[in-house]
């Protein structure tokens, strides 16, 4: 089935609700429908068509169409087909269906349409607020064209996010919203009986910068790739790309082939690099930091392979709409290769090494259990779902960049626990050297930058998913006039992830935790300090990390 | 005179306390990146810690988000004085290119009182060592404001300097 | 289980020592790093293509008067992304190799000013040619009189006046 036929499927079984839809490449498929069946074409698509939910956008559309326009996005990875379903709101009654009961994965992006543009998802299970601060005042929706990107609410003293009740007689133990070691803040209350973790609440979005109502009104086209490398400092890249490629489409570029590659080669070293980092990492979390420092050492070199490459460590800085700006000289070719090869040299010695290593396996193996069928209802991406045996990789599903002309294997593992998802990754770096050696050895001559004469037309749309160290990156662009998009809407691996942590954590041993929260890629180490609610006494105490331990007998590191 | 008194009050060792504060990882990355085999800042006595309140610098990553402000205030309370902030990448010095976004605050100077800054997208390991080794009264800051000025009456010539901080 | 210790002992001790001198010996970036953007004021023609690429929107084109242009360069965030560097007609902007930045006396350290004699200069823009379309000037008059520091209207308070 192709997405033609699809889109007949969808046309003959909805009859008139459909509006209007079309088809752009092979691949693409745009439905718009009425708000009315919005839930049926949903639950179709996903229950009888075996489609993946990707994310939900909305864009405020009142001074063309006076409405807002609501879009579900799915995936068929089978059929190799994107589906955008459009859906018109009317500008004076903001709200419309929403989709969650039918498709968990839409939890988060209903919720973050809402605090976004200010479309409310009737009959939501969970209505919160996500992305915006507490302090952000109700009504101010700031994706609406009438809100200034930079308009500065003043703060508001004493709000606090709303709380999920905790199961009647299991204790809180919030976690965070600074880790001592790495990576984003967030915050975490981690639902515990005794020992064992019984639910958890997530308060995250505490890096949201707004990156997309800048793209959307005041970057240009060929500003955005910067900014879209800010959203991760570890696989950036992956954004830059899937922004680059998803404009590209809209506009008809056809890049040329030597830009593939080379942006094949800087996503694959980037792949390596993270997944590097990731493992040392999460040894760190387990409180085994050998291997955090060897990783990194072995890493390091990668580096600056990668700054001779690009310019730059990381943030590279090598995308612009039409291809790269920098060519890979052919003189570094042996270079890279002899990085690379000492690299997998060094990796598969110390993956033979782990195995054996029963303190380590005890740690991760059947911990942190995300059975199959979560994974799909909850949307999971990259290793985090190959880790429970869901064969989904966009390199192979979806192709981009150089992909259709390379071997790509995909890395799937069943045993849907913490070592599954290290398992994946190692092999994933095993396999993503092979890829760079091919490529390296295919890499045609010829010129990185496509010949753009003409403006980007206005009112195009086009979907385009790259995949991250993380999983898949998805983006989807509407173009508008003043050289930028009116609408750029981005997805990144650890939004579906992240949602899949608290029934991960389910089961668990509340040591497992940090390990568990680990296993998918966003590295948390340690907890900076420990708030204990004792529900039959509502006293609240502050332990530090020390304390807790010795308490409770807390294993962590620093 | 503060900052002469913080040289004396740490001559052996920093116990740094990292936090990121609506940083695209970058800057966390490469901070972490110096403590391994390659650079290891340990060798200077610096040392990551767990908590703030073991902590004598603050090391601020990122642009400052509205949701983090209530936190990093009280964060930097629970550093014990004498305390040292450094602020690492172009987002904790000036904003980054997000400066003027609806949910960023600014650089980390908006919020706490600064003593080092690093700029750098994400900046290099050397660098951060770099101004490690300034703060610690190892090295200079080699960088200034720069003022230059065309002359109306010899165009062609190399600009003269009117000005120098 | 012993064996596998042993394997990663040994892959611990193999690469001996490697860490670098640095700070105390230098360690260079590689060629064709991304430092300091260094402006050229000699060759500057005030163009303003920069300014209008700049992803992180940190450059200022101001008319002080009639002869003189004012590029302000407020590099405390910038990206060395080196767009500027990549459609300056005249090659006036160089990506340096300095990447020691660090200061200890605030983000004025990296501002970078520089006054341009333009006393001919008719303004009409068409000294720069953007290398697509997509990097066209956007601002009307090509000067933009508003520069903002990140932070300068911050609605919360510094922490010294709480």
């Amino acid at each position: 089935m192709n997405a033609q036929q699809l889109g007949q499927n969808i046309e003959d079984r909805f009859g008139p609700d459909v509006i209007d839809w079309n088809v752009l490449g092979p691949d693409q498929l745009y439905v718009t429908i009425t708000p009315e069946s919005l839930v049926e074409v949903a639950e179709y698509l996903y229950q009888d068509q075996g489609c993946r939910y990707v994310i939900n956008g909305g864009t405020d559309r009142r001074q063309q169409r006076d409405a807002f326009l609501i879009t579900h996005f799915f995936a068929q990875d089978e059929e190799k087909i994107y589906i955008a379903v459009h859906t018109e709101v009317e500008a004076d009654d903001p709200q419309v269906d929403s989709i969650t009961p039918v498709v968990p994965a839409a939890n988060w992006s209903e919720r973050e349409t809402r605090d976004m543009v200010g479309v409310v998802a009737v009959g939501h299970p969970d209505p919160r607020r996500l992305v915006l601060a507490d302090d952000w005042p109700e009504d101010l929706y700031p994706l609406r064209t009438d809100v200034a990107h930079d308009i500065k609410p003043p703060p508001a003293e004493g709000v606090a996010p709303e709380r999920l009740e905790p199961p009647e007689g299991a204790s809180v133990v919030p976690i965070g919203p600074f880790f001592p070691v790495l990576e984003e803040p967030a915050y975490f209350r981690v639902f515990v009986e005794g020992e064992m973790v019984v639910g958890a609440d997530y308060r995250g979005f505490y890096n949201h910068r707004g990156i997309e109502k800048l793209g959307c009104s005041v970057l240009t086209y060929n500003q955005i790739p910067f900014i879209a490398e800010r959203i991760c400092g570890i696989c950036g890249y992956v954004h830059s790309c899937s922004y680059c490629q998803t404009v590209e489409r809209a506009a008809g570029i056809e890049i040329p082939e030597r830009a593939e590659y080379i942006r094949t080669i800087v996503l694959e070293l980037e792949r390596v690099q993270s997944h590097l980092l990731w493992l040392g990492i999460a040894a760190h979390i387990i409180g085994f930091d050998t291997v955090l420092m060897q990783t990194w050492r072995m890493r390091e070199p990668l580096m600056w392979l990668c700054e001779r490459i690009t310019g730059n460590r990381k943030s590279y800085g090598m995308n612009l709409v039409g291809g790269v700006r920098r060519d890979i000289k052919p003189e570094i070719y042996d270079d890279i290769r002899s990085v690379i090869d000492k690299i997998g040299a060094e990796w598969q010695e110390l993956a033979g090494a782990i195995p054996g290593d029963s303190t380590l396996m005890a740690r991760v193996r059947g911990t942190g259990i995300l059975t199959t069928e979560t994974a799909r209802g909850l949307g999971a991406a990259g290793p985090t779902a190959r880790g429970s045996g869901l064969a989904i990789d966009v390199r192979v599903d979806h192709p981009y960049a150089a992909y259709d002309r390379l071997e790509v294997t995909k890395c799937v593992h069943d045993s849907c626990d913490n070592l599954a998802r290290v398992l994946v990754r190692v092999e994933e770096t095993l396999d993503a050297i092979k890829i760079l050696h091919q490529a390296l050895d295919d890499m045609p001559d010829g010129p990185i930058m496509a010949e753009i004469d003409e403006e980007l037309p206005a009112g195009r749309q086009a979907m385009s998913a790259v995949e991250a160290p993380r999983g898949e990156v998805f983006h989807w662009v509407l173009t508008g006039t003043e050289n930028r998009p009116e609408r750029w809407r981005v997805r990144a691996p650890t939004y579906a992830n992240l949602q899949n942590v608290p029934p991960m954590l389910a089961g668990n041993a509340l040591a497992d935790v940090p390990i568990s929260i680990g296993s998918y890629d966003p590295c948390f180490s340690c907890t900076e300090r420990m708030e204990v609610v004792d529900v039959n006494s509502g006293q609240v105490r502050v332990y530090t990390e020390e304390e807790f331990r010795a308490e409770y007998d807390q294993p962590g590191d620093e | 005179m503060f900052k002469e008194l913080c040289q004396k009050s740490f001559p052996k060792s920093l116990w740094v306390y990292h936090c990121n504060v609506g940083a695209c990882n970058g800057c966390d990355i490469e901070v972490i990146d110096v403590l391994t085999p390659y650079y290891d800042a340990e060798r200077f006595g610096i040392k990551l810690v767990g908590s703030p309140r073991h902590a004598d610098v603050l090391l601020v990553c990122g642009p400052v988000t509205r949701q983090v402000v209530p936190a990093l205030k009280r964060l930097y309370d629970a550093v014990p004085a004498p305390k040292l902030v450094i602020a690492i990448g172009s987002c904790a010095v000036g904003g980054g290119i997000w400066f003027d976004s609806y949910n960023v605050v600014g650089g980390a100077d908006t919020i706490l009182p600064v003593d080092y800054y690093i700029p750098g997208c994400p900046p290099r390991p050397e660098a951060i060592l770099h101004g490690v080794a300034v703060a610690l009264g190892l090295a200079e800051k080699e960088i200034e404001s720069v003022h230059l000025k065309q002359l109306p009456d010899r165009p062609e010539s190399v600009p003269v300097e009117v000005e120098s901080s | 289980m012993i064996a596998s210790k042993l394997k990663e002992a040994i892959l611990s001790l193999r690469p001996g020592r490697v860490t670098l001198k640095y700070p105390f010996a230098p360690h260079d970036p590689e060629e064709d790093f991304r430092g300091y953007p260094e402006l050229d004021a000699d060759k500057c023609i005030g163009c303003g293509g920069c300014a209008a690429v700049c992803p992180a929107r940190l450059i200022m084109i101001q008319d002080i008067d009639q002869n003189t242009r004012r590029i302000m360069r407020l590099l405390e965030r910038c990206i060395f992304c080196g767009r500027c560097a990549d459609v300056c007609p005249e090659d006036a902007i160089t990506m340096t190799k300095r990447f020691e930045l660090s200061t200890d006396s605030g983000r004025e350290d990296m501002v970078a000013e520089c006054e341009v004699f333009m006393a001919t200069c008719q303004r009409c823009g068409r000294c720069y040619e953007p290398p697509t379309p997509l990097d066209k000037i956007m601002e009307p008059g090509l000067r933009h009189d508003e520069i903002k520091r990140g932070g300068q209207d911050s609605p919360y308070k510094h922490i010294s006046s709480e």
